[in-house]
């Protein structure tokens, strides 16, 4: 027991204690002390990633009953989620300057988060990832309630009902599936299950459990969250609420894709429905809306579900796409949101309110036009050979695929619209006698938005090393 | 002497010092910034003349760009490879001619943001540079898709200070929407590549992406056409072929006249460059399939664009107008599938960027001094503007396909090789009857030439001056260019008679 405490959990404990931590320092200091809450949190997350490096990954290493696994694909979203963690704890500045009281336990709830994403990705037992998923939602809840104001409290509450929902679909499925098999385990489900015919049951309880999980991700049947949530949320908390999950959720249903729930075609079928309907509903929804988190609230709702198509049509090489576009995405979107923060102070975030910024500061208002651009896959930026590489994984899934290919890259024109209207009002000129409020950037906040829009640029111009990353993982799976 | 030229020099260094002109390392100085664009653009125009000078069409420039001792996507087999041959040597030659003149031209056009201009125009010239040499479809992809950022800048920025606000935003609309629509094309025509690279790696069996390997690929019929029909949407919004065609008059229209002359003269031509290199060559199995059907689609680019041309009183809509209505007899002469035709088309290529780059800057000129373009409003400035109607008459005729300018060559090639077409008769009746109807051409180039310049000169157009040295320099440039390829034709068409 001891042993497997040493060999794969240390990231994970090093993140416990130091929730434990914040919330005795909630306790013990006056609220005066808020500004080191973010130091703190910055420290535990970079001895986690250090820890790292003492898991043992080869080849696969199984521990607590085969409850907990570790291996390559683990360790990697283990690391970008700890990396994301780090840059929205570097983001929340601001919030916590607003919230100065609870600074340290808005800090703990942050860990807890990356601590239930972490757990979810280790889970080899569905009663571990249920616990995780219930980890990591109920301190999003937590995050997204914890902006002033009333509209953040109903989104959150909104945020809560889908998810209380979604789990109960979930559950349901996890149930069913255990009916079948009696087993609880993913190694020993994927056992049995090879050697069943494939049955109805089957497949009814796999679409469950993966629609349940989906939910975070804002597809389809469980999306109408996603515009509440992002309108509602302060834009650090968007920054882990846009990556986190979204790394932890593809990371497992990636894996219950090519495990346990690989041997039914209805599921794929499903999946590829529900990611073609999320795509058309988030594109076309964005067209009209002139709110800067509502546009990137369809924005993430486009792109998990182009992710899911890919990953739903399961092959190793397509596995290697996900991974390197969740990669490239998640960079981009903490860009996009580290200069949100910036802008925090512009409380109605309309496109119109960032008239002219451009000429303001060309440095940041760049780097955050590059990862806007990138989003919408125009070279050289990372996005477009993220996109190019996730295509050539559908386009190579075989001929039926193509007309829905077609379709998702029409849509990406229409999503070309939105991120352009996102930013032509920074690049015009405003009038003299209009006020321009000026944007006072941090420290922090100019390191997260350049160092994440340099990492964009050198994956848009030499991605092979990554790429190549990305193949040694999926095939290791 | 060979081993100074360099490929990724060609390519790249406007890039570079797009890069150098927009930091804030360099002057804000407008002078300074324009001379030193101008004598860039120089540079490389002397540069890609040496490059021509030393050109062996036996033995064409290829260079690979590697990375660490890679290629640049090893796992997709894609590399970052150049190539010049015969059609890519002209119309890189061509690209740097018409960025040189339009530079010229830019002197009294662009008022404000000169370092942003500048810059933007260096990074058009590498974008469009890198279309026609790129050696592998992703990077001709790539350079496909870097090209909008730098023309939707220069559609849509504000360049000078505009008397009333609705023409900014008219021209920053017509900006999205040439880049909606480009986007658009190159979205399918990605669908097109991703299944051409898929199929070409299930018939060849090499992970490839580069136009050597995928010319000697085996790809079954049924999908070779899908995949044509996909790329030939992708270029149908750039050529324009006629339903695609609507975001062109206006960009061209509300663009600067600098911008609208590299619009009509170098990006259309991506277009065609493009439905050559990947129809024609790689995919010739299916283009002899949909040749005729395509030839229909050029005969009404022809037919509908020119009576729609002669129904435009503004002079910068009828010039686009006929660049659709020419593109559409470039499109023809690829068509026929024969050397006469493709050569045709090549040349007329050239013909017509020179043609388009004259008139565009004869409408500048116009707009320039008598604020407007309407050619109702417009009459008898040619008693104010000798030279500059002297240019405009010379131009015109060219454009009609009078004998002794470059268009009278290609017009008739393009003719005689669809005639010449023998795989099919649609050809022939395109051919048959798209002649008569340049005649139409004359007609609205010849109303456009009579209204605003001959007729009583209005008292607001009197103290109108004639064309500068810059524009002197510009009109020249192009109608010398229109005469020695009218007198002399043999020079382009030696070099592209020799590709297959």
């Amino acid at each position: 027991m001891l042993k497997d405490l040493f060999n794969i959990l240390l990231p994970h404990i090093s993140i416990a204690g130091f929730i434990i931590l914040q919330l005795v320092l909630s306790m013990a200091l006056s609220p005066r002390f808020y500004r080191y809450a973010r130091l703190v949190s910055a420290i535990g997350i970079s001895l986690s990633i250090i820890l790292l490096s003492t898991v043992q990954t080869e080849p696969q290493y199984f521990a607590f009953r085969d409850s907990l696994m570790s291996d390559s694909y683990t360790l990697l979203f283990d690391f970008l989620i700890l990396v994301c963690g780090f840059f929205t704890a570097l983001l929340s500045r601001n919030h916590i300057r607003t919230i100065k009281a609870n600074a340290y336990t808005f800090q703990a709830v942050l860990l807890c988060g990356i601590f239930g994403a972490m757990n979810i990705i280790s889970a080899n037992d569905f009663l571990t990832l249920f616990v995780s998923i219930e980890i990591l939602s109920f301190s999003t809840y937590f995050l997204i309630a914890s902006a002033k104001g009333y509209y953040s409290k109903e989104a959150s509450f909104k945020y809560l009902l889908t998810s209380a929902v979604s789990t109960g679909v979930f559950l349901f499925g996890v149930s069913y599936l255990y009916g079948i098999t009696g087993s609880l385990n993913l190694s020993v489900i994927y056992e049995r299950i090879m050697i069943q015919e494939p049955s109805i049951m089957y497949s009814i309880s796999a679409i469950m459990i993966v629609l349940g999980i989906i939910s975070k991700l804002a597809l389809f049947p469980f999306a109408n969250w996603v515009i509440d949530v992002y309108k509602g949320a302060e834009t650090s908390v968007l920054a882990f609420l846009s990556t986190i999950p979204k790394l932890a959720i593809f990371g497992i249903v990636c894996r219950l894709l090519v495990f346990p729930l690989s041997n039914s075609f209805e599921l794929t079928f499903v999946l590829v429905a529900a990611s073609l309907i999320t795509a058309f509903w988030a594109n076309i929804y964005a067209i009209r809306e002139n709110n800067v988190k509502a546009i990137l609230a369809c924005s993430t709702a486009a792109n998990s579900s182009y992710v899911m198509f890919a990953a739903s049509l399961v092959s190793v090489y397509n596995l290697s796409t996900v991974i390197f576009y969740l990669l490239c995405y998640v960079m981009m979107n903490i860009s996009v949101f580290a200069f949100l923060n910036i802008c925090s102070d512009r409380h109605d975030m309309n496109v119109k309110s960032f008239k002219g910024l451009f000429y303001n500061n060309h440095g940041l208002v760049g780097a955050y036009a590059f990862s806007i651009l990138g989003l919408a896959g125009i070279p050289v930026t990372s996005g477009f050979i993220a996109k190019i590489y996730l295509f050539t994984a559908i386009a190579s899934s075989g001929l039926i695929f193509v007309p829905f290919l077609l379709i998702l890259l029409i849509l990406m024109v229409v999503a070309l619209y939105y991120y352009l209207k996102i930013l032509m009002p920074l690049f015009e000129k405003c009038d003299k006698n209009v006020e321009v409020t000026l944007l006072k950037p941090v420290f922090s906040q100019k390191f997260v938005l350049v160092i994440t829009a340099i990492i964009t640029l050198l994956i848009g111009i030499y991605p092979e090393k990554i790429i190549e990353l990305c193949r040694f993982i999926a095939y290791n799976i | 002497m060979e081993k100074l030229l360099s490929l990724p020099f060609l390519i790249f260094m406007p890039l570079v010092i797009s890069m150098f002109v927009i930091s804030p390392l360099f002057t804000r100085n407008e002078i300074v910034v324009r001379r030193f664009a101008k004598s860039v653009f120089g540079f490389h125009f002397l540069y890609s003349i040496l490059m021509l000078a030393l050109f062996d069409p036996a033995n064409p420039y290829i260079s690979q760009i590697h990375f660490f001792g890679l290629d640049w996507v090893q796992s997709m087999g894609i590399k970052f490879i150049f190539k010049i041959d015969n059609i890519s040597m002209i119309l890189v030659m061509l690209t740097s001619f018409v960025f040189l003149i339009s530079s010229f031209a830019s002197k009294f056009n662009i008022r404000e943001n000169h370092k942003f201009y500048y810059s933007m125009l260096l990074l058009l010239e590498s974008a469009i540079l890198g279309i026609f040499t790129a050696g592998d479809m992703f990077v001709f992809f790539l350079f496909w898709e870097l090209e909008l950022i730098p023309a939707y800048f220069l559609i849509g920025g504000k360049w000078k200070n505009l008397e009333n606000e609705s023409e900014a935003i008219k021209a920053q609309n017509s900006a999205i929407k040439f880049v909606l629509f480009t986007f658009l094309g190159s979205m399918v025509m990605l669908l097109g590549i991703l299944l051409l690279h898929y199929y070409n790696f299930i018939s060849n069996g090499i992970l490839s992406a580069s136009f050597v390997d995928i010319n000697s690929s085996q790809i079954p019929a049924n999908i070779q056409n899908i995949i044509s029909v996909c790329l030939l949407i992708g270029f149908g919004v750039k050529l324009p072929i006629i339903p695609l065609h609507t975001w062109l008059p206006d960009a061209h229209t509300n663009a600067p006249t600098p911008v609208s002359m590299i619009l009509a003269g170098i990006l259309l031509k991506t277009g065609a460059y493009g439905i050559f290199r990947f129809n024609y060559q790689t995919l010739s199995d299916a283009f002899i399939t949909i040749a005729p059907y395509l030839a229909v689609f050029a005969l009404i680019n022809i037919i509908y664009t020119a009576f729609v041309a002669y129904a435009q009183t503004d002079i910068k809509r009828i010039v686009a107008y006929s660049s659709i209505s020419n593109m559409g007899l470039i499109l023809l002469g690829l068509c026929a599938i024969n050397q006469i035709g493709l050569s045709a088309s090549v040349f007329h290529m050239v013909a017509h960027a020179l043609i388009t780059c004259g008139l565009f800057m004869i409408a500048g000129i116009v707009y320039l001094r008598c604020k407007t373009r309407d050619i109702n409003t417009l009459s008898g400035i040619a008693t104010v503007m000798p030279r500059l109607f002297g240019f405009a008459t010379l131009i015109v005729l060219a454009s009609i396909g009078i004998p002794a300018f470059a268009p009278f060559v290609s017009e008739i090639l393009t003719i005689i090789a669809s005639l010449n077409a023998d795989f099919s008769d649609v050809l022939k009746f395109a051919a048959v009857f798209s002649l008569p109807l340049l005649i139409i051409s004359s007609c609205y180039m010849l109303k456009f030439l009579h209204k605003s310049f001959y007729g009583e000169l209005p008292q607001e157009f009197e103290k109108v001056n004639d064309i500068t040295v810059h524009e002197f320099i510009v009109l020249a440039s192009t109608l010398a260019g229109l005469v020695i390829f009218g007198i002399f034709p043999q020079v382009l068409l030696s070099m592209t008679l020799s590709m297959g």
